[in-house]
Parts: C-alpha cells; structure tokens; sequence
C-alpha cells in the first residue's frame, strides 16, 4: 500500500487512495500505534489497513497518517483519538473522495471514555448512568466530574484510554 | 422554588444570592409566625430516604413538614432498604416519585443530585451527599449569620478544623462566595485542606480567601469562626493528629481576644473540639443554629413545592 518515491532531491511519500473508508491524517508522529489501539485495529483485522509513521508533513514537519478501507469510526472512538492525538484531522471517505473532514479539537465536554477517580462517584456504582466530564481547562488539560465535582488531570485520563 | 430557582437543592452552587435572600425572606416570616404556615403542606407527603444515618438533618426535615401540616414516610439507613438487595439509587427515586409529593435524599455516594435530576418528577433535597455538599446545613448556617449580623457582605469568616472531607464546608463556601466582600480564612492542618475542586471554584469566583494552619493569626480579625470536627481516622500519620489536636480546641481561654460580637457557629455533632464551658460564653451560637435548621427547611419545602 505505501510506495516510497523521489522526485529531484526531494523524496515524497506516497499512500494509495482508499474507494470507502477513513482517513485519519495529521497525527502526532508516533501516535499511530496507539491510535490502532484505540481502534482495535491488530493483525487479525480483517480489512486493508494503511500506516505511514513520521511522513513528511509541511504543517507539522512530520506526521504519521492511518487509512482504513470500509471504517467509520464511532463518536466514542473520536472522542478517545481527541485525546490520543490532538488536532489529527478524520477523513471520510466515499468513492475516492474526502466526502467530511473533522479535526480532533479537545471538546468542552467528555462522555463514556473514561471513568471517574472517585470510588464513592455514583457513576463507579450500578447506577444507569454513564460518566460525564466538563473540560475545565485544555493546556493543561483538567476535567471535572459532573457529578461528584472531582477534578482529573490529563495525566490521569491518558492512562485510562 | 419553581421558576425562581431549581427542581431540586444538590448544590448551594446553583444557587444565586437573590434566591437564597429569598428563602431567607421567607424564613423569617416562618419563624415569626409559624401558626400560619401550620396547613401549607396539608395533605403533601416528603419522602425520607436516609441511606446513611442522621439526626439532626432527618429530625428538622421531619419536624419541617409536621409543622407545615404534611405527612412523612421513608427510612433511616440501607439497611431499612432495598439498597440491601442491590437496588439503584435512580431506581429508589423512581420509586418515591409515586409514593411523595417531596423528597430528602442522604448517601454515601457523592453525585446523587445528577441522579435525582435524570430519574426524579418531584423535587428532592440533599440531607448530605458523600463529602461532595450539604446545601441545607450550609443555607442554615448563613441564615444563623444573618440573623445574627443583619447581612452576610463584608463579613470575615473563619473555617476550622477538617475542611477536606466536611461536607458542609463546600456548601458553605459556595453560598458564602455569592456575597460581596466575603473574607474566607482557611483553618487546617496541611493533610485536612479543602479539595482542589473546591478550592478551584474558589478561585473561580476571585473569592478573597487565606489558607493557614494556624488559627491565632487570624482569630482576633474574625467575626465568625465555623468550628468542624477533626477526625482521628482522616490523619495518615497519628503522631500530626496528636501534634494539631490541642491547636485546634476552642476553650474559654482560645477567645480571650476576638472581637465582641464574635460567633462560635458548628454544625454539630460536636466531640471535644469546642470545650463544653465555651457554651456559657456569649460567643456560642451552634444550638440555635441548629434550631435555625427548622425554620429554614420549612421554608426550602415551600418553595420547592410552590406553595408559597
């Protein structure tokens, strides 16, 4: 799938074009691995996969780029590759063409991805509710429970997803 | 206090001063003329659902709506419940919908007001909630100080004692910083120091407020000191727990010299932090706080019923 080529003394990086799928380009460099991960994305996937780590990039500098055919990722899943890799843009693509483009902004709320600290949280109960954060603050990153008012630094949410 | 306030009490947070002045209005009317008020909730049921035990917070709500003319069923700790069955607390709610008109909420659980907000058709009060908040003790407090100074602007209040895990102490504030020119002084030792989330919303607010392990620096200033309990079990080191006790009991000899129209207030139960011939002095204030939990319960039913 990734064809090394050069033009002059510059040497360009090539992917193919997926028809139906995802791409997730702008990734931090390194961080694909991990975004992989989040996607349950391992050998047994049955699906064509494409991953290019630390390309190029004239925004970046470098980047690392991941395509799968026939993906769409969930909300849950972006919401967790918002932390993962910052500012990586989504791609949808639909017959070789980029039909929406997203970029992972850190929201102001966060939902489901992670749980609260607090042992005594109702949410960390059988309760019929499921984990609510408001971001307080995006550099650096804290978040505070909506319901038990605990705050969480980010340290604490990446070790989580 | 439908259309002024919210469904619910969880949070003194949600609060504004308009609306606790409000309710402070209306506590006065109540407290000077009870009789009146003897058939407002004839016929309305309040729900007491103690999952923790109480008895200050449960008897004043119990008295609260006896004296408003309703009626009251509940119970008084998990064990009493289906709680002991696994059941939820969303479902416990769901459940006294059907089966009251108003309902009062304690649990060990912090977040239960997100819960009651989701699940709940009638409204429900916090008796306490974990060490997250407890919004009446805190509104009865402040009515204590306003009955006592005529205003709560300008005051300089100092808070003793465990200020990590008392949840009164976080209800209070979040009143307390609602008003102008609050001084907040922080009494505690290092281990027993208010919550980040709490502090974090202190600073929110721009409240002007010092933190301190010693109250001597700032005793004589104060017009109002809020005395908790300090409790053996929250110190991670026994010889710190032996070291600050003694620093932080009020004695006679502790007040010899704070302002004249200093208050001792407390929301009580009370162990030995506060000597028992401080209650002679004219500083005392914690009995009649606590009666103060009557008059300002009857009046947060009310409103929350739309009774008014």
């Amino acid at each position: 799938m990734v064809n090394d080529s050069s033009t002059g003394e510059e040497k360009i990086l090539t992917v193919a074009k997926i028809e139906n799928g995802t791409v997730i380009d702008r990734i931090p460099p390194g961080k694909s691995l991990r975004v992989f991960e989040v996607l349950g994305i391992d050998s047994n996937y049955p699906y064509v996969v494409a991953l290019a780590m630390r390309v190029p990039s004239v925004k970046m500098k470098v980047k690392d780029v991941v395509k799968i055919k026939g993906k769409a990722l969930t909300s849950k899943e972006i919401q967790t590759l918002t932390f993962i890799a910052p500012h990586s843009t989504v791609n949808i693509i639909k017959n070789f063409k980029v039909i929406n483009k997203t970029e992972l902004t850190i929201p102001n709320k966060v939902e489901e991805i992670i749980n609260c600290i607090n042992p005594n949280c109702v949410t960390n109960a059988h309760e019929p509710v499921v984990s609510s954060f408001d971001i307080i603050s995006k550099e650096p990153l804290v978040l505070r429970c909506v319901y038990c008012d605990r705050l969480l630094k980010g340290d604490t949410l990446q070790n989580q997803l | 206090m439908k259309g002024d306030l919210i469904q619910h009490l969880f949070t003194t947070r949600k609060l504004s001063k308009q609306d606790i002045e409000n309710l402070f209005d209306l506590t006065k009317k109540i407290e000077n003329n009870p009789d009146y008020y003897s058939e407002f909730c004839k016929g309305r049921i309040l729900g007491n659902l103690f999952f923790e035990p109480s008895t200050r917070t449960r008897l004043s709500f119990e008295s609260a709506m006896l004296r408003l003319g309703g009626k009251i069923l509940g119970f008084t700790s998990s064990r009493d419940s289906s709680a002991t069955k696994g059941e939820s607390i969303a479902d416990t709610i769901r459940m006294v919908n059907h089966y009251a008109d108003i309902a009062v909420v304690r649990h060990y659980m912090e977040g239960v007001g997100e819960i009651a907000k989701q699940f709940a058709t009638i409204p429900i009060i916090s008796g306490g909630t974990g060490t997250q908040e407890h919004p009446t003790q805190a509104l009865l407090d402040l009515y204590s100080l306003k009955k006592e100074f005529d205003k709560i602007d300008g005051l300089n209040i100092g808070f003793l004692g465990d200020l990590k895990y008392g949840r009164t102490i976080p209800s209070l504030l979040y009143s307390l910083i609602k008003y102008d020119n609050v001084k907040i002084n922080l009494i505690s030792p290092k281990t027993l120091r208010i919550r980040s989330n709490v502090e974090n919303r202190l600073n929110d607010a721009k409240s002007d407020y010092l933190v301190t392990e010693n109250l001597h620096e700032v005793l004589e200033t104060l017009d109002a000191l809020y005395v908790t309990r300090i409790q053996k079990e929250r110190f991670l080191d026994p010889i710190d727990y032996e070291r600050l006790k003694n620093s932080y009991k009020i004695t006679p000899d502790t007040l010899q010299d704070v302002k004249d129209h200093f208050i001792i207030l407390h929301p009580l139960p009370r162990v030995d932090e506060i000597h028992y011939d401080v209650d002679k002095l004219k500083y005392s204030r914690y009995f009649e706080q606590a009666k103060n939990g009557v008059w300002v319960r009857m009046a947060l039913i009310l409103k929350l019923l739309g009774v008014e």
